[in-house]
């Protein structure tokens, strides 16, 4: 397995305070159902994600990297070996609980419910969690300007939101509950320049600032210059081969 | 909570889907309702009638048996039925007594006849033309045709059925006739009779058997034989002329003071159920009955009177049956576009952790609130317009009933009945006893009321269960990333 770290000084200190790792890849696998005996979507990796740090899994068209993000995100399991988050394996942890209360999703296309004002996506996360807080909306509010996101956009339906204001959204949506990890497939990829690096400055943050580990999906140089480790799926694969 | 306050968004969001599938679910509540008030008053018209009609049983000719191995060609095979005929068995005033102690049988009657010739009257004849009553005799079978005339006794009022069923109609009647009647040498007779001999009530009338011992009777009633209860068109006299009506101890006590004397007797027994008839005429056969007697029961006549409301009954469950098939079918179907059309919200909330469980509930739930909504008012257009259908029914049932039972005073003279008439052997009352009584029904109360309720509440939550099929199994058949998927 080949993977590139890319340091830096700020990072270089704050790694060696805390070396803790919240996700562990042991050698897994992925078999979608209906496939042949040895035809993999992803076969035998090892990652390991620690808490503080922003990283990238790199990789072409077809090298798993959905596959990858759906099994760390817990939307599928493990078909061999394991996947640790916190000290316990996801093949016997509850993956609903675990998507709502443990791990935040971030998706390229955003995924917020269209019929739904801004602030009500984020307290529908907030209630599909049981988070017990008095003021959910003062809350979402307080998430929304947290991504840079104005008081008055929280009564806003998600569709007369911009592309990147609605990933603001969705970020804000995935931090409603505090969650450990923010698992984040292609954010910026329907976005532009600018506001690519500024949602990208949201996501360093959250690693550098709030001590959570994230994990993204990209095909962007910008992202990878960005994250301080990137993981190479298609190096990785062909490796094992 | 969370499940009830993400359906209600839901519902206020897709009104109009919701509003179409009230409206269909409103009109299946609608048509329930009328449909199971109708079926409801009409099953509980239908109890009615059998619970007022007695459950009667009474003996008759196993003819079947008896003509088996009968070839009429063969004047030996003539001589061997009359030959099986002659030999039955008959049976006596203490079987039926016997008989009638049965766990299967609430009560008894019978009438009991007896031929005797006249000695202060005449019989109405131009023509031979005395028929007696089917019965079976002392002993071996006999007939009492040779007779002037055919004593009959009742036992109680309920065995005087042809003046409960209109075949008898008495035309005058002595004022205290219904108080003596049961107690003493008293008769009515025929009025064809009193003519022919220029007799009067109050008069006294002598009878004579074979031996030449007379019998005195005073006449406390005239009644007439209705033109359709007489089966001789040929004869000028009715069948029941020389017929004189008296109680059955009377016949009792001639045919104890001669045992040579002809006489026949005619038991009903009322039973507790239908279904114990079988059981019954076992019980009858061990206990001595001739095997070529099977016991018949009148459920075919007693049901007959309510033909009618059974076919509403049967066209009410039609109705309900072709109702529901259709309305599940149409709701499932919008149900499966519905599905279709939120296949990416229920990818988003699967992703953001909601249980399948919890989004199945939050689907059933929308169509829960919407059914019940739709169901309370179904419930309340439903007893408004079954009000009229279901009373016009009970109307017409009532005065039905109502007539009949004017009817049946008329054929007892009109006298007052109640309380002076004999109930099975004691003093009764004439209503009830062999006659439809139908409770009646006024009240919109009766006609939708909690059970009908109770129906449409477990039909509409049936229907929703059903028709949630189609969300319950989608939702755990898609797969929350394949949906984003296809949505990117």
């Amino acid at each position: 397995m080949a993977n590139k770290v890319k340091n830096n000084k700020e990072m270089k200190e704050k790694n060696n305070s805390s070396h803790n790792i919240i996700l562990s890849i042991k050698n897994a696998s992925y078999r979608y159902s209906d496939a042949e005996e040895n035809d993999y979507a992803l076969r035998d990796i090892s990652f390991d994600f620690e808490s503080g740090k922003m990283y990238a899994i790199r990789g072409r068209s077809g090298t798993g990297k959905t596959t990858l993000l759906s099994l760390i995100s817990g939307l599928e399991r493990c078909t061999e070996g394991e996947i640790i988050f916190d000290g316990k394996s996801l093949n016997s942890m509850n993956l609903d609980k675990y998507r709502n209360s443990d791990i935040g999703i971030v998706f390229q296309s955003y995924n917020l419910l269209p019929f739904m004002t801004a602030s009500e996506n984020i307290i529908l996360s907030m209630d599909a969690n049981g988070l017990k807080i008095k003021n959910k909306k003062e809350k979402a509010i307080e998430l929304m300007e947290k991504v840079g996101l104005k008081e008055t956009y929280a009564d806003r339906k998600v569709l007369r939101l911009s592309g990147g204001e609605q990933q603001r959204v969705a970020i804000a949506r995935s931090l409603s509950y505090n969650p450990k990890m923010i698992i984040a497939d292609e954010p910026t990829g329907n976005l532009d320049k600018q506001t690519e690096t500024e949602i990208l400055e949201i996501f360093k943050k959250l690693a550098h600032e709030e001590n959570k580990c994230v994990i993204i999906v990209t095909h962007s140089q910008n992202v990878c210059d960005t994250v301080d480790v990137i993981y190479d799926l298609k190096k990785t694969k062909e490796e094992k081969k | 909570m969370f499940i009830l306050k993400n359906a209600w968004i839901s519902i206020k969001r897709n009104k109009g889907r919701n509003i179409l599938i009230g409206i269909i679910i409103l009109i299946i509540a609608c048509a329930c309702t009328i449909t199971l008030a109708i079926k409801n008053t009409a099953v509980d018209l239908i109890d009615s009638y059998k619970n007022a009609y007695d459950k009667e049983v009474t003996i008759s000719f196993n003819r079947a048996n008896m003509m088996k191995d009968f070839d009429p060609s063969q004047a030996e095979g003539r001589e061997n039925a009359r030959e099986r005929f002659d030999n039955i068995e008959s049976f006596t005033i203490s079987d039926v007594e016997s008989f009638s102690d049965s766990e299967y049988i609430e009560s008894y009657y019978y009438t009991y006849s007896v031929g005797l010739n006249g000695n202060n009257i005449e019989k109405a004849e131009i023509e031979s033309n005395n028929t007696m009553p089917n019965g079976f005799g002392r002993g071996k079978q006999n007939n009492l045709s040779s007779t002037d005339f055919t004593l009959t006794g009742y036992s109680s009022l309920d065995a005087m059925s042809e003046f409960i069923n209109g075949t008898y109609t008495m035309n005058e009647i002595t004022d205290n006739a219904w108080d003596i009647a049961f107690d003493g040498n008293y008769v009515f007779i025929n009025q064809e009779l009193a003519d022919y001999n220029n007799l009067k009530l109050n008069d006294k009338i002598k009878l004579e058997d074979d031996d030449g011992k007379t019998y005195e009777f005073e006449i406390i009633g005239i009644f007439k034989e209705n033109e359709e209860g007489s089966s001789d068109v040929m004869s000028m006299f009715s069948n029941s002329a020389n017929t004189l009506v008296t109680n059955a101890s009377v016949v009792a006590n001639i045919t104890a003071s001669n045992e040579e004397i002809n006489a026949t007797i005619n038991p009903t027994f009322i039973i507790d159920s239908y279904d114990n008839v079988e059981k019954l005429q076992a019980e009858f056969y061990e206990k001595g009955l001739d095997e070529n007697f099977v016991l018949q029961t009148n459920e075919e006549i007693a049901l007959s009177g309510v033909s009618s409301i059974q076919n509403i009954n049967s066209f009410a469950t039609t109705f309900l049956v072709i109702t529901l098939i259709i309305g599940g079918i149409v709701l499932f179907v919008i149900n499966m576009i519905n599905i279709r059309e939120r296949k990416y919200e229920i990818g988003v909330l699967r992703t953001i952790g909601i249980s399948k469980f919890k989004l199945t509930m939050q689907f059933v739930s929308e169509l829960v609130i919407v059914s019940v909504v739709a169901l309370i008012l179904g419930a309340c257009i439903g007893a408004v317009s079954s009000k009229g259908v279901s009373n016009s029914l009970l109307e017409s049932e009532i005065n039905s009933s109502n007539e009949r039972t004017e009817e049946i005073g008329k054929n007892f003279g009109g006298a007052n009945m109640n309380g002076g008439m004999l109930d099975h052997g004691n003093r009764g009352d004439v209503r009830g006893k062999g006659m439809p009584v139908v409770e009646a029904y006024d009240s919109i109360d009766a006609v939708v009321d909690i059970k009908v309720l109770l129906e449409l509440l477990g039909i509409g939550l049936t229907l929703v269960l059903i028709s949630s099929i189609a969300s319950m199994v989608s939702i755990q058949r898609f797969s929350p990333l394949t949906i984003l998927k296809e949505r990117s």
